[in-house]
């Protein structure tokens, strides 16, 4: 196990308190990262905006316009993301690693063209704002669509310390001259986050290139797969859209929400508690990428390369065992960090939001974010098990649940009254949770019959 | 009846990996006695391994071949992989079936026929099942738990699903073969088993004849076989077990269905006693069996030995496929050391190499080492009645043969052999009974594996004209006395004749103790 489950391993085995938290700490920053510091620096960009004196009216449009920019370039990448991520893996097991790179340059330019082209009508038809504005919406959406497919290439190659300080730095920078700028209010903040992602895309890519051989410049075998990896993209663009989709519904329902910009609408009950709701994710992702990337990884591996090399029966099972405890124990460790996460913030909750500035009337719906994120981090890393499984049925089931779940019952919710607020989103994402636990276990119990029996 | 008309012939030939598409002995026999006997119909069933292996017929049917089918046991029909629950009731039938074939020699009839119809049945085992089914999985995992000795468990698993799936090839075999009045398979193994099962199913007479002992080819095939793995720890390893699991049970294998075979088959030929006796060994029932020796078309050869030049040429032919079991390299071995007594001695191995390509390297490769290019000579496959008259020496060095016809061909065409003691190479070379041994010999039997026997046996039938001409007039009469083609088409005819007047109900044959 390379990388950064290497690092982690080497401080854990210092073995004392500090460097226990130190690595998890590391973990955390590595993986819940570009989360949280693409949270925090449009934050940031939107406090200090108006201590400069850009009316807050601007400041929200700003703020709502990079949530819908980057939702909707999370949906329309997601499928593409997992679908690559996949042929990319099949490359390097095949050791045609010279088709990575040109086969990049390919889904690049499909998706950021492609989102090139169905933005500029929509964006063209629904805003009625300066043409330079409609432009940096439309610049802004390409280069995110390309900005998640780099991101989830690097974590592939897992570069993740590079990821994290390149991030800083774009986001440092985003800042800077979202703050030169803000003179020009919307049309300056916005140039600022185009300026910033656009820096990150173009610091990934140069990465990527320097690491990648390459002989061609363009290709696009990664769409010329078998047709079952057309599931993956339905359980990338699914997974996203299980994540907004509640979002969506408090944005378009006219009681729970405004209009901000155009056909840009925001729901101030629902939006803020769920966005802070995430900055507690950290620990559970930390806990996620340890015992994911370092300790199931490799007892994956192991139990593969008992398969593979002719190991006994009664061997490959005591290594399918180690791997069920390993992906138990991860799935655990999540569970009991994040509800310390939670009991923390349901003592601190009220205090934090005063803190912030925050009305104590969001305090039950913030609470409950706390829970479903929480769950939420549980979620992906039962999918991830699954994907190291190679589980493309139950992970396109799990997904689609999820999706379907959170559609229907955060319209429930809406009739139920405020009180259920958030609800919607927590069942479901728990509810997705249990299913995936169920067909975890059942499809580690049918492991070696699957491996032997089924294979293609 | 009335449905005479519906058998597309009388005699089914059932082939494994011979006629039409390999040439070789067994193939040219199969020629031969279609030829030869045209005034019965044939069908000719071949089956193969994988299709890749074979490339077009070798063989023209003579007229009276009136039906041809192709199978391949490894062409494994392309099901979509989904899990299935399978039939637990049928794989433990399955079992009780292998506990039978463990524990005894020869099974009983209502066993086979019972595992016969399980298998490639809806409500049986089908292919489908044996391939994906968690049933399937439960008892493969469940054997190799308590039997299987070696750590590797995915090289049981493989070995497993190989030995099977052709069983469910057969059974689809079975299933379409239109109606014959008899069968006649040219071996034991597949082609046996497939007798077996039709016999079993139809009633339709079975005839077996052996050239090789199958199993015990299969064998020296297993032995040598580089695609199992071998797992030899010093810490582990004794005296008895040089074996591996996995190579025992492939060999256990051929064995039971070759002993199937046989329970089912009447009458069991060999082509000498000596294989005759192999074959009751190997649980063939000693009153089905009876010799049948080859023969060859005299005339031919008269013709072949006319234009034979005065004197002994120095030149040592090799007739046969350029393949391991022909033991090629002791014959190369042995040119060398024949060189340093006889210098202007040369060797030519006559026959195709397409078979095994990589033992075809090694050979040209040992002759560059031993430096004997231009004296021994890879001439391809060639018509043998072009070659003969030109060589001194027919040599023959394989380690396994049954009755090779080209020391017949050697003897009737005037040439003198030096073979390996094996199969019936002793039988021809020095005659039989008491009459046949009073012919003198046709030549010197020597060890196999053994290039300085080789050389100096031919060395001696070289230098001796006297010696020569003796072996030379030894053979030819043999020859003429007992392996006259005509001779075989006869005993053929009247088998053939007899067999198809029993009216064979399916009295099923008594298992055979």
């Amino acid at each position: 196990m390379a990388g950064i489950g290497f690092e982690i391993r080497k401080i854990l085995e210092r073995d004392s308190y500090w460097d226990v938290l130190k690595a998890y700490g590391y973990a955390g920053l590595v993986s819940g990262g570009p989360w949280v510091l693409s949270i925090l620096g449009v934050m940031a960009i939107g406090v200090l905006a108006v201590v400069l004196g850009v009316a807050q009216t601007h400041v929200n449009a700003f703020q709502i316009c990079v949530t819908y920019l980057m939702a909707l370039s999370l949906i329309w990448t997601g499928g593409m993301q997992l679908m690559f991520t996949r042929f990319v893996a099949d490359q390097a097991y095949a050791k045609a690693q010279a088709d990575v790179l040109p086969n990049l340059m390919g889904v690049l330019l499909l998706t950021m063209a492609g989102g090139f082209l169905w933005s500029v009508p929509v964006v063209a038809l629904m805003f009625s704002g300066s043409l330079l504005l409609r432009l940096l919406l439309i610049a802004n959406f390409v280069v995110l669509s390309g900005l998640w497919l780099a991101l989830i290439f690097l974590s592939g190659m897992k570069a993740y310390r590079r990821i994290v300080r390149t991030l800083a730095t774009g986001y440092l920078l985003a800042i800077l001259i979202a703050l030169a700028f803000s003179r020009w209010q919307l049309e300056g903040l916005l140039t600022g986050v185009l300026i910033g992602h656009s820096y990150l895309l173009f610091a990934f890519l140069r990465h990527i290139i320097r690491e990648y051989p390459g002989q061609t410049f363009l290709r696009f075998d990664f769409l010329e797969r078998r047709k079952s990896f057309y599931s993956l993209f339905a359980v990338g663009t699914l997974y996203y859209l299980g994540v907004w989709v509640d979002k969506f519904i408090f944005w378009f329902v006219p009681y729970t929400s405004e209009p901000v910009i155009g056909p840009l609408r925001a729901s101030i009950i629902y939006d803020l508690p769920i966005f802070l709701a995430y900055l507690f994710i950290l620990p559970g992702m930390a806990v996620f990428l340890v015992r994911m990337e370092a300790d199931f990884a490799e007892q994956y591996e192991r139990f593969y390369r008992a398969v593979r090399e002719g190991d006994t029966l009664m061997h490959i099972e005591y290594r399918r065992d180690q791997m069920v405890y390993t992906a138990r124990q991860g799935i655990y460790e999540i569970f009991k960090v994040q509800g310390l996460t939670v009991v923390l913030c349901l003592l601190w909750g009220r205090d934090l939001l005063a803190a912030v500035g925050i009305s104590p009337l969001y305090i039950y719906l913030f609470y409950i974010d706390v829970v479903a994120v929480s769950v939420q981090v549980l979620l992906m890393a039962i999918l991830n098990v699954l994907f190291y499984l190679d589980a493309r049925r139950e992970v396109l089931v799990i997904t689609l649940s999820f999706f379907l779940s959170n559609l229907v019952l955060t319209s429930a919710t809406l009739f139920l009254g405020a009180e259920t607020f958030g609800y919607g989103f927590a069942v479901s994402v728990t509810f997705s949770a249990f299913l995936g636990l169920f067909m975890l276990s059942q499809k580690f119990n049918r492991l070696e019959y699957e491996t032997f029996m089924l294979q293609q | 009846m009335s449905k005479k008309e519906t058998y597309v012939a009388d005699i089914a030939l059932l082939l494994e990996g011979t006629y039409p598409y390999v040439r070789g002995g067994v193939s040219s026999w199969v020629h031969q006695i279609i030829s030869g006997l045209p005034e019965l119909k044939f069908a000719v069933i071949f089956i193969g391994g994988e299709p890749e292996m074979y490339d077009k017929a070798q063989y023209q049917f003579p007229p009276n071949v009136t039906h041809f089918e192709t199978h391949f046991l490894l062409d494994s029909k392309r099901y979509p992989t989904k899990s299935r629950r399978g039939n637990k009731k049928a794989f433990d039938e399955i079992g009780e079936l292998h506990e039978q074939m463990r524990d005894q020699n020869a099974m009983p009839v209502e066993t086979m026929m019972r595992a016969f119809k399980q298998l490639g049945a809806k409500n049986g085992v089908s292919h489908e099942d044996f391939l994906y089914s968690e049933a399937s999985w439960d008892y493969i995992t469940e054997q190799y738990r308590s039997r299987c000795t070696e750590p590797s468990f995915v090289d049981y698993f493989w070995a497993i699903r190989t030995m099977h799936a052709p069983l469910f090839v057969l059974t689809e075999i079975a299933k379409t073969l239109p109606k014959v009045k008899a069968l006649h398979a040219i071996s034991t193994g597949y082609a046996g088993l497939l007798g077996a099962m039709l016999r079993l199913q139809r009633g339709t007479p079975f005839i077996l004849t052996e050239h090789g002992i199958y199993t015990k080819e299969r064998k020296i095939d297993l032995a040598q076989a580089t695609w199992i793995r071998d797992y030899n720890d010093d810490v582990s390893n004794t005296l008895h077990d040089e074996m591996g699991y996995i190579r025992g049970l492939w060999i256990k294998f051929f064995e039971q269905i070759g002993r199937m075979a046989y329970a089912q088959a009447a009458p069991i030929v060999s082509l000498y006693e000596g294989n005759r006796l192999r074959q009751i060994a190997d649980g063939a029932p000693a009153e089905k069996t009876k010799v049948i020796t080859n023969g060859i078309n005299l005339p031919r050869y008269e013709k072949v030995l006319q234009v034979r030049k005065e004197g002994i040429p120095p030149v040592l032919g090799l007739v046969g496929r350029v393949v391991p079991i022909k033991d090629i390299k002791t014959f190369i071995r042995a040119m060398r050391a024949l060189l340093d007594k006889l210098p202007e001695a040369e060797g030519w191995i006559v026959g195709p190499e397409d078979e095994d390509e990589d033992y075809v390297e090694e050979c040209k490769e040992l002759v560059r080492s031993l430096g004997l290019e231009g004296k021994v000579k890879f001439l391809g496959f060639q018509n043998v009645a072009d070659i003969l008259p030109q060589l001194g020496l027919m040599v023959l060095t394989s380690i396994s043969e049954a009755l090779p016809l080209v020391l017949l061909e050697a003897f009737a065409s005037g040439l003198p052999c030096v073979a390996t003691d094996v199969g019936s190479c002793r039988e021809l070379i020095e005659g039989s009974g008491e009459d046949d041994r009073a012919l003198g010999a046709a030549g010197r039997v020597v060890a196999i594996a053994d290039p300085e026997a080789t050389a100096d046996a031919a060395y001696a039938l070289l230098s001796d004209g006297a010696e020569w001409r003796a072996a030379q007039q030894a053979g030819l009469q043999r020859v003429k006395r007992y392996y006259d083609d005509q001779m075989m088409f006869a005993a053929y005819r009247q088998l053939y004749v007899d067999t198809l007047q029993t009216d064979s109900a399916p009295e099923a044959a008594s298992g055979g103790r």
